[in-house]
């Protein structure tokens, strides 16, 4: 439980809110995503004096090592991965003190005996309190077994206790939630057989970039622009989000997702939902996620004859990437020769609800794209009566571009006249980069989402209901998609998808933006 | 990291302030001109905010260019440096631009500096000819150098028409920020104040308060019995700024209450009992300021004789990485540790950030503008000044 304010020295503090200590647990501690992303921000908030004073790592995992074997590694993944270079040697000594390693299989009490007992040895010797945050770094297949072996061994604090001041219990899960709703309600199902969803923080690292935390501050901190985010300004949404790269070695797990539940399902949707929002009665993470629940809750179910009419699906072949050839889709390693799995995915989306009844949403997501971009482009209506000639087929709209990655930042895009005798008419953006005007330096998403699971915030995190009602959303464009004999049609490598993308806007007389 | 470089314009020369403003306002156009080797990166000009700094001499304002310089590569700025000496047996306004431009990230993000001095009479018209330069609908920050009188007619117009002053009451102080405070209080539209020794103290005012993060400990926090600073410097020294802040910044926090005995000052917790004060001197290795906050010791709990709570904050001065000039601007390590009755001590190595100017400077500006808790506690600081407790 964080403790805002209780402490009178606190009060005032730019950080006033700290995390209570406690021993992060991290499950699949041999892993990629540990040495590359967990070790390396845990570190980092150590660098930047985040974290509580008594704290600690325990890695668990099947592979035999020893805690020095352990810590040598997550040295290494940390002065690899770190975004501060290179490791501080007083600092790591100290953090290094912290880091314990168990060994043992997932599926073997035993290894929750040992853990236990080390989880004891550290509340005594780094002062963790009995607070206890576990990170699943596993596949979801091994949920259920660690999250049953945990209550089973009484690693799970009780959530009324911990409402009253006792010990707290955390769990952080990676996704994929499920592959579906009734797999995630399974999933979500078994994860509440031992946990409050109080206690349950499903990380979604979109929600950790600094420019969709402030897509919330840009919206309700600034009077300018709310009052015409609605149908009665805005023409159409789009949202993209593209990659350059393939599959990268994950072609196994993409032939079971596809980008439809890699990317849409979760990212593409959390960023439909902020945008879309109305203002929260504040800003606890209930009152954010009724909203976004409840644009959520909007979306237009995808009939079978609307699936066909409002999404495209594609598959990339061959093409070129930054001047450099690239294979097709299905010549890529652990990929069928004849699959179907969808590389490119374009929806329009409608939010039935008061503000944006009307308006579309385009989404798309997409690998092997031109560039690697994710953006939130508000277009809004044209002039209602055009004054000055535009020889070239109107004046364009304005645009308001949230750019998520890469060159964090907010564009306005705008109409003046060239400078001159004649009247001729010129687009101009207004272009604020996080990275220009507050540096490069900015904390990564594991970093704030950490530490928020550390203190207890659960705002950046996604909630059950969000997660089926995503599923919800999903679900019947998969499901038409699988009676489906036909392959997704193809687009060459480093295109923006394929013609029926531009297809599903001209009939609404639009056309994506080039981002 | 960034590494700085600069464009100037014409070489500084003299002249009437109108046309110098204009021959300025040229020299920046000609220097936000499209290069004209078209292969040329671009130049991507950004600004924030507005810093003007004020200096009662070109060397000590030449000293502190490269700290404003520092200072725009992370926060892009149009900063406007002037030295004022009204001593000057001349009587001219000398100025020219430059751009100053970091490599972050691969791209050349550009910001201006344009440098004033103020020369015999001409000073007075300072006020008017450095406002001519301000970027209108960002924020200004006026840096301060030196003594600051506030019925000082140049300060007083800068100030008006700035959101922050920032003073460095290690090198003015307290006194002086008490009485910038005050004339603040008593302007229509106050700028907001902001001292760099504050911005030095924040990491320890956090690490303080992690000895009472704990539901267990927060009890104690209104129970401290005993407080001992140490200070870099020599027995016999006053109290130092960051030391007097600290003190205010906690007594305030806390409730706390001064009060006389026989003319000497002594504190008493809210609930009457007395806290024990003392302050003590290390040695001051080469390159650490002088006052430099380098221990804090606590202990709380009901019995004086046997705390609940003893906790300890130590600096390892000079500790950072040294860099050519054999000075260490980076950051000092500090060991925090805890210790409870009949509990095990808990210890963390930290390391502060890095110890030099323009990262205090750039600290401060990323602060909030108003800061209650630092008005209270110069304000207790005051007390504790006054007082002149030294050194024992």
């Amino acid at each position: 439980m964080t403790t805002p304010c209780a402490n009178p020295l606190r009060r005032g503090l730019i950080e006033d809110r700290t995390g209570d200590p406690c021993a992060v647990v991290i499950f699949g501690a041999s892993g990629d995503l540990t040495r590359r992303k967990l070790l390396p921000a845990i570190y980092n908030l150590a660098l930047s004096r985040s974290l509580p004073s008594g704290f600690a790592v325990v890695g668990v995992a099947r592979r035999a090592k020893t805690a020095a074997q352990f810590s040598a590694e997550m040295k290494e993944g940390v002065a690899q991965f770190s975004r501060r270079k290179p490791i501080d040697p007083a600092l790591w000594t100290d953090f290094e003190r912290g880091l314990g390693y168990v060994q043992g299989s997932f599926d073997d009490p035993s290894t929750y005996k040992k853990l236990s007992a080390h989880l004891d040895e550290l509340d005594n010797e780094r002062g963790t309190r009995k607070n206890r945050l576990y990170y699943l770094a596993v596949p979801p297949s091994e949920f259920a077994t660690i999250v049953a072996n945990l209550k089973q061994a009484e690693l799970v604090a009780d959530p009324i206790a911990e409402r009253s001041g006792g010990p707290w219990t955390r769990i952080i899960i990676e996704k994929p939630f499920g592959h579906d709703l009734e797999s995630s309600r399974q999933l979500n199902d078994c994860i509440a057989s031992a946990f409050a969803e109080t206690q349950v923080f499903r990380i979604d690292h979109y929600l950790g970039k600094e420019t969709v935390q402030n897509l919330l501050v840009f919206r309700f901190a600034n009077s300018l622009f709310e009052p015409i985010w609605s149908r009665e300004h805005v023409d159409n949404v789009q949202i993209t989000v593209a990659e350059e790269i393939g599959v990268e070695g994950r072609g196994k797990f993409f032939e079971q997702t596809g980008v439809t539940k890699d990317i849409v399902e979760n990212h593409l949707l959390q960023l439909l939902s902020l945008t879309a929002m109305e203002p929260p009665i504040s800003l606890s993470a209930d009152a954010v996620r009724d909203e976004k629940v409840k644009v959520l809750r909007s979306l237009r179910r995808m009939e079978p004859t609307m699936i066909r009419e409002n999404v495209v699906r594609g598959q990339y072949g061959r093409g070129f990437i930054k001047g450099e050839e690239v294979l097709a889709y299905r010549e890529e390693p652990d990929i069928a020769k004849d699959s179907k799995v969808e590389t490119y995915v374009a929806m329009k989306v409608l939010v039935d609800n008061w503000r944006w009844g009307g308006v579309p949403f385009y989404i798309r997501a997409g690998k092997r794209l031109p560039r690697k971009v994710t953006e939130i482009a508000i277009q809004f209506k044209q002039v209602p009566h055009s004054l000055f000639a535009a020889p070239d087929g109107g004046i364009s709209p304005n645009v308001l571009t949230v750019r998520v990655q890469p060159d964090e930042g907010i564009a306005l895009r705008f109409t003046t006249k060239e400078p001159g005798n004649a009247t001729i008419l010129r687009d101009v953006a207004m272009d604020f980069r996080y990275g220009s005007a507050f540096g490069s330096n900015t904390p990564e998403a594991y970093e704030r989402l950490l530490l928020d699971a550390i203190r207890g915030d659960a705002t950046l995190f996604t909630r059950r209901d969000e997660v089926e009602e995503q599923w919800a959303f999903i679900d019947p464009v998969i499901e038409a998609w699988r009676g489906q004999a036909s392959a997704p049609p193809g687009y060459p490598a480093g295109t923006w998808g394929p013609e029926q993308a531009d297809d599903l806007l001209a009939r609404d007389g639009r056309r994506w933006r080039r981002p | 990291m960034s590494s700085v470089t600069t464009m100037p314009g014409a070489p500084e020369s003299g002249g009437k302030a109108s046309n110098l403003i204009t021959r300025i306002e040229n020299e920046l156009r000609e220097l936000w001109k499209p290069p004209e080797d078209p292969t040329a990166p671009p130049l991507s000009r950004v600004c924030t905010m507005n810093i003007e700094v004020v200096a009662p001499t070109k060397e000590l304002l030449e000293r502190y260019t490269p700290v404003i310089d520092e200072v725009t590569a992370s926060i892009p700025a149009r900063a406007i440096l002037a030295s004022i000496e009204p001593d000057s047996a001349a009587e001219e306004v000398t100025g020219s631009a430059t751009v100053v431009c970091s490599l972050a990230g691969g791209k050349k993000i550009c910001s201006e500096r344009i440098s004033l001095g103020f020369h015999g009479n001409a000073s007075a018209r300072a006020a008017s000819a450095i406002e001519a330069f301000l970027v209108p609908e960002i924020p200004t920050a006026l840096v301060w150098l030196g003594r600051v009188h506030t019925d000082d007619p140049v300060f007083e117009d800068l100030a008006r028409n700035t959101s922050r002053i920032i003073l460095d009451s290690e090198y003015t102080s307290i006194s002086s920020v008490i009485h910038v405070a005050a004339w603040a209080r008593s302007q229509r539209h106050a700028p907001e104040i902001s001292d760099l020794a504050w911005t030095r103290i924040a990491a320890w005012q956090e690490l303080l308060a992690r000895f009472f993060d704990d539901a267990e400990t927060r009890p104690l926090a209104s129970k401290i019995t005993r407080i001992v600073l140490k200070q870099a410097g020599e027995t016999g020294a006053r109290i130092g700024p960051e030391s007097a802040l600290m003190l205010g910044w906690i007594g305030t926090r806390l409730g706390w209450k001064t009060s006389r005995l026989a003319g000497a000052l002594r504190f008493k917790r809210e609930d009457g009992a007395a806290v024990t004060i003392e302050l003590d001197a290390v040695p001051r290795p080469k390159g650490v300021a002088p006052h430099t906050l380098a221990a804090l010791m606590i202990e709380a709990g009901d019995d004086p004789h046997a705390p609940a709570l003893r906790g300890s904050i130590e600096r390892e001065l000079a500790s950072g990485l040294t860099d050519q000039a054999n000075t260490t601007p980076d950051a000092d390590v500090i060991d925090w540790k805890c210790t409870r009755a009949g509990g095990a001590e808990i210890e963390q190595r930290i390391r502060l950030g890095p110890n030099k100017a323009a990262k205090w400077l750039e600290r401060t500006l990323h602060r909030p503008l108003r800061d209650v808790a630092f008005a209270e506690s110069v304000a207790f600081a005051e007390h504790i000044v006054e007082d002149g407790l030294t050194v024992s």
